[in-house]
């Protein structure tokens, strides 16, 4: 196995991702049985000098810095599932959970 | 009856494929505003097209068959979209995609799988499943997808169409809701090379709107050559393994023949890192979705689940409730791969195993070959559910493809033959910004192929 469940656990709290106890064990298997099979281009000696690929134009192009109306055809309210004088709300921030890395951090 | 009648009587018919995800009252509706609006001598004047459900319209909800963005309309049209309507085309409702166009299937959508036209038992390959089984069905002479791995082109092959996959930077990717940012394209479906590459040069061309789109005119599409004399086809020997399918051989060897007696110099070549494709895809494209679907949690638009205690409760559920199985699988490993301590291992060495495998492509193209010959699958259409119970059987559905959207390079398939009457895709692939002699190349074989004849 290259990933525990432990890990798997860690990797969904980085991606506020929640997962249910039942499906824990078939992802485990699962992202296991996927990084071990990516894990074959370390093999490749030649990839560890190559340059990084970089896609797209091989220069940035710039516009110029103008304010400028965006072309939308209806505004956030209609699209939130919840809003109000121009903010969108959400239940109160805070709680983090314990073992949460942020959290401790915070409280060092 | 006019013609928009028979259109929507076609997509009625169509309908137990589970290949249009929007209502047909609703295109019937989308389709007679259309009408009194549509410019009449456009390019596309008249032309109905399907969309693929993460591109965004305005007349339609765009879900990337996804249930995080059920019923979601977008406040903006893609430029493809709004190009395609200035042109005359009719956008005739949107297709059924697996979730946020990670799949090879059409299995993967949270809306149930398309089938496909020619065997209900069989998937029409994916992530533009949807669009290439109308297609293929002869409901549409062309239809939008989106290509991250082989999206377009893989499900083409499946479905006995022509499906293009422009150069990364040719084609707006303004209103195509991202997946890999560094990977992704519009793609176009089509009866013919014709149709297909009179939607591309409508859509193609810089835009304002999307930084990464190439500052180039459209594309200019070229006329039929009589022959093939004076083009050099590479045949890399890594995409005919021992395993290929004898179908899929038989095919392309037939088209290898056609391509010599229509005056082209055939030529062996060798692509050496191929083998190394797919594990490089299934890093970078994963760390780039981890990134990009961070945005989906509940707080600005899409469905939201009650009775979050906090805000994180409310990200984590959103996303824990509306994501599928592959998603949350994909989500997983890319964030894995980006963490402290793994980043160097997977994401910086897949980065640059990349460069090697473009750097394969630059090689042969510097050494006189004009185009490369491949198979476009390794097999012909497999069953719904085949391949479902293992992730990295469904990645290998797109061994062939996955290149040329890592090197950023355009790629067609155009249907060869048929194998226990199920279709046979082959592959052209051009140097970057080279469409125009794919397309020469495709024009020409495509006059001579015999698409519906057993290999």
């Amino acid at each position: 196995m290259s990933i525990s469940r432990e890990e798997v656990e860690r990797i969904a709290h980085l991606a506020e991702l929640q997962v249910d106890e039942a499906a824990l064990a078939g992802l485990v298997d699962q992202l296991s049985r996927i990084l071990d099979y990516v894990a074959q281009i370390a093999t490749v000696a030649a990839a560890e000098s190559a340059p990084p690929f970089l896609p797209g134009p091989a220069a940035a192009r710039f516009r110029s810095d103008e304010v400028r109306p965006a072309p939308l055809a209806f505004g956030p309210e209609r699209m939130a599932p919840a809003f109000r004088d121009g903010f969108f709300l959400v239940p109160r921030l805070g709680a983090f959970g314990p073992g949460d890395t942020e959290a401790e951090e915070d409280d060092a | 009856m006019t013609a928009t009648d028979q259109l929507v009587d076609r997509l009625a018919q169509a309908a137990p494929l589970n290949a249009l995800r929007t209502p047909i009252a609703e295109v019937r509706e989308a389709l007679a505003a259309q009408a009194a609006t549509a410019s009449a001598g456009g390019a596309l004047a008249g032309m109905p097209v399907v969309v693929k459900d993460n591109i965004c319209t305005l007349e339609f909800t765009t879900s990337c068959g996804s249930r995080i963005l059920e019923g979601y309309r977008s406040p903006f049209e893609a430029t493809a979209i709004a190009r395609l309507k200035a042109a005359g085309a009719l956008i005739a409702g949107k297709t059924n995609c697996d979730e946020f166009a990670m799949g090879s299937s059409t299995e993967h959508s949270a809306y149930g799988r398309s089938l496909h036209p020619l065997d209900p038992e069989r998937v029409p390959g994916g992530s533009s499943g949807g669009s290439a089984a109308l297609v293929g069905a002869g409901v549409v002479p062309a239809a939008l997808g989106s290509e991250t791995g082989g999206s377009v082109r893989q499900p083409a092959a499946f479905c006995g169409v022509v499906g293009i996959k422009p150069t990364y930077g040719r084609v707006s990717r303004y209103g195509l809701v991202a997946f890999g940012s560094s990977l992704d394209q519009i793609g176009v479906f089509g009866r013919t090379v014709s149709d297909a590459g009179r939607v591309l040069a409508v859509i193609s061309g810089r835009d304002p709107y999307d930084a990464t789109c190439e500052d180039r005119d459209p594309l200019p599409l070229p006329a039929a050559p009589e022959n093939l004399q004076g083009f050099v086809i590479g045949i890399p020997k890594e995409y005919f393994p021992p395993d290929l399918d004898p179908g899929v051989r038989r095919a392309c060897d037939r088209t290898i023949k056609l391509l010599r007696d229509l005056g082209a110099a055939v030529r062996d070549v060798s692509l050496p890192h191929t083998p190394h494709a797919i594990p490089t895809y299934y890093i970078i494209a994963p760390a780039e979705a981890s990134s990009n679907l961070a945005r989906y949690d509940g707080v600005r638009y899409g469905p939201r689940p009650a009775g979050a205690v906090d805000v994180r409760a409310l990200y984590r559920a959103t996303r824990g409730q509306g994501f599928g199985a592959e998603v949350r699988r994909r989500v997983l490993i890319g964030t894995y791969v980006l963490s402290a301590g793994y980043y160097d291992a997977y994401y910086r060495r897949a980065q640059r195993m990349r460069s090697l495998i473009a750097q394969d492509f630059r090689n042969v193209f510097d050494r006189g070959v004009d185009l490369l010959f491949t198979p476009s699958t390794p097999t012909p259409p497999f069953k719904a559910g085949e391949k479902l119970g293992d992730p990295v059987a469904m990645y290998l559905a797109d061994i062939f493809t996955v290149t040329a959207n890592l090197a950023g390079l355009p790629a067609l398939t155009l249907p060869i033959g048929r194998v226990n009457g199920l279709p046979v895709g082959g592959q052209l692939l051009a140097p970057a910004f080279l469409e125009d002699e794919m397309l020469e190349a495709a024009f020409t074989l495509e006059r001579v192929v015999a698409p519906e004849a057993e290999a």
